[in-house]
């Protein structure tokens, strides 16, 4: 009976499974095969540079036609179109700022260019050549850093991904290997283990596969919007089974107390289907509003459609946490432990919680605006979200109180059954055996408290949960 | 030490929610802009590539980019009025700045960082002093004549050239 539930719902992963290995095998070859077809003139003949110069003046003629709004207060400079931006009207002495072009392909668009517009209502004319002058030069000095960067962020988020999915492959197979590991919290680590399995995998593929192969995103076919869709879709999986572990532990712990096993039905549903709806809705909004090719550009807001809800979800979390830590408070005050050890404690049950509650994200919601701010900012964000795998991994499998038992267990029962101490093994055995069985019993009820509960040395069910504090 | 862990959290709280309403109140106001913004690169594409199918051969050269004034077929909407106010000038940086969009501003620099459709390196003498920022293009006052229609102040061109383009697209 309960096999055939797991079979069920292991179904749905695995269909995905199926997709995923599917999109993989049909864009591989369409790299070949565009290798071979697209005619070099691609590159040099039609430029992008031209064209987006082109339009931007388009758009400055228009603008300047146009808008005639204006009431002229006072001296002014007029407005002008540069060769490569377009300039409003600005105030005598004041210095005008944009962001860079994207023209090309070394102008870094968060960098500014500048134009000052002199007191005599003049723009600034450069000295050295008697003529106007914008100042570009800050558009392209950094832009050898910031390529490094994005090397350095490329490489940093596989070898993230890759040490991630080593970690969460070994533990999936503890999970599974061990069935007297088995219990409700173990399966929703095994559901968040397997979104966070996915989610690498595409990662790595829409890293390698589209976004650093230019010939696929020219060529613009369906499978890498397809591939796009899953990788949202994944990447909202993901967080969503961080925001149901939040939601199983602050039930559990906070709401009810007394409460029976909770349906898992309802977790399901929120983990694997509800992501599905932000991501279509994204998919129909970007095929209407802003087809690029691949939807591969970041530059737009209909990506908020997808992670408005994540981090809706993930505030969420973060009021679970810190309701959770401040039963977690109280219930230890109740013991009259001492207070300093109380709180440790409590901010390492916190600490533990951070990852796997997805909190980080919250905690640092918004990028700074400086260049110099932005690029930590990066880094930051680039090793805590490609990192996050191995981290819950290492915290919820292998530092995990119940899994080492079961392993150091298991290891004694195998030394003892090929070790040197053939002569003691029968005797030995059967104590081990009396104990492991004694264990698997506890299994998932055994009472061995403090935070360490949040970290599965118990299962916290029913009113043991009360227990587990004393 | 209740109360330091306390206010710690509320310190947190705050924090987290300060920015997304800034943002909230932000992004209500760029909506609308927004929208707009969204159907004029639309049309302006279209019509770009409408032109650049019908006259192959009269594509702009580069040296003609600058002085080409290249009409607009369609009369939409009105293009949105931005004074410049001390130094923020027309700063549209879109997109998603969340925490967790990073992984897609790494892969669209990469793939920008891969681009080659674009020119790898501005010219360097268009940036030294003696390049781009030369050319004023500011609307001559006496090529544009202000007339009453309908009690609103409309700008008429007198321009033969420019209606001449306009007739044509």
């Amino acid at each position: 009976m309960l096999e055939k539930k797991m079979d069920w719902r292991w179904m749905v992963p695995l269909f995905l499974l199926g997709i995923i290995a599917e999109v993989a095998v049909i864009a591989s070859p369409e790299v070949n095969d565009s290798q071979q077809h697209v005619p070099q003139n691609v590159y040099t003949d039609i430029g992008s540079t031209r064209q987006k110069i082109m339009t931007a003046q388009f758009e400055c003629y228009q603008k300047i036609i146009k808008d005639n709004s204006n009431v002229r207060a006072g001296l002014m400079c007029n407005r002008t179109w540069d060769g490569w931006l377009c300039w409003d009207d600005t105030d005598a002495g004041v210095t005008a700022h944009q962001h860079c072009p994207d023209h090309f392909q070394d102008f870094d668009p968060a960098e500014t260019a500048t134009k000052v517009c002199m007191e005599n209502g003049q723009w600034f004319i450069h000295p050295e050549s008697n003529r106007t002058w914008t100042n570009f030069t800050r558009c392209n000095a950094h832009s050898k850093e910031s390529r490094m960067t994005a090397i350095n962020l490329l490489y940093l988020a596989l070898i993230g991904h890759g040490l991630s999915l080593v970690s969460l492959f070994t533990s999936l197979g503890i999970f599974f290997h061990f069935k007297s590991l088995s219990c409700q919290r173990i399966t929703l680590h095994k559901n968040l283990f397997f979104s966070f399995i996915l989610n690498s995998i595409i990662t790595i593929i829409w890293l390698t596969g589209v976004a650093s192969n230019q010939e696929l995103v020219l060529r613009n076919p369906t499978s890498c919007k397809v591939s796009l869709f899953i990788h949202l879709y994944l990447f909202g999986c993901n967080y969503f089974w961080m925001l149901c572990e939040g939601i199983y532990l602050h039930t559990l712990i906070v709401v009810a107390v007394f409460a029976q096993k909770q349906h898992l039905m309802w977790y399901y549903l929120l983990g694997w289907g509800f992501p599905l709806l932000p991501t279509t809705i994204h998919a129909v909004a970007r095929s209407y509003y802003y087809d690029d090719n691949c939807w591969i550009s970041s530059n737009t807001s209909l990506l908020y459609i997808i992670h408005g809800p994540i981090c809706a979800a993930l505030l969420v979390n973060l009021f679970f946490l810190l309701n959770i830590v401040r039963v977690l408070i109280t219930k230890l005050k109740v013991t009259h432990q001492a207070e300093s050890s109380l709180y440790m404690k409590a901010v390492r049950a916190t600490l533990i919680l951070v990852p796997l509650l997805g909190i980080q994200f919250v905690l640092l919601p918004y990028k700074p605006a400086g260049r110099v701010l932005s690029e930590i900012y990066d880094y930051i964000m680039n090793i805590l979200m490609h990192y996050q795998g191995l981290l819950v991994a290492t915290i919820f499998c292998f530092f995990n109180g119940e899994v080492q038992s079961v392993l150091r267990r298991h290891w004694n029962q195998y030394r003892m059954q090929f070790g040197s101490a053939m002569a003691h093994a029968e005797a030995l055995r059967s104590t081990s055996y009396t104990a492991s069985s004694i264990t698997e019993v506890q299994g998932c009820y055994s009472i061995d408290g403090h935070s360490e509960h949040l970290n599965g040395k118990s299962c916290l069910e029913a009113e043991k949960s009360e227990n587990s504090f004393n | 030490m209740k109360l330091i862990v306390l206010s710690f959290f509320c310190c947190c709280l705050l924090l987290t929610v300060t920015p997304s309403v800034d943002s909230a109140k932000l992004n209500l106001c760029q909506v609308l802009k927004r929208s707009i913004g969204l159907q004029r690169t639309k049309r302006d594409l279209s019509s770009l590539f409408a032109l650049r199918e019908a006259e192959p051969g009269q594509f702009v050269r580069p040296d003609d980019v600058k002085d080409t004034l290249l009409p607009h077929s369609s009369t939409g909407i009105g293009v949105r009025t931005k004074r410049s106010k001390n130094s923020v000038n027309q700063s549209r940086r879109s997109g998603c700045s969340l925490g967790t969009c990073t992984v897609h501003d790494l892969a669209h620099r990469l793939h920008q960082l891969n681009n080659k459709l674009k020119v790898s390196s501005a010219p360097i003498d268009k940036i030294s002093p003696l390049g781009y920022g030369r050319r004023r293009r500011a609307v001559p006052e006496r090529q544009m004549k202000l007339e009453m229609q309908d009690g609103h102040l409309q700008p008429v061109w007198r321009l033969h050239k420019l209606e001449a383009l306009l007739r044509r697209t």
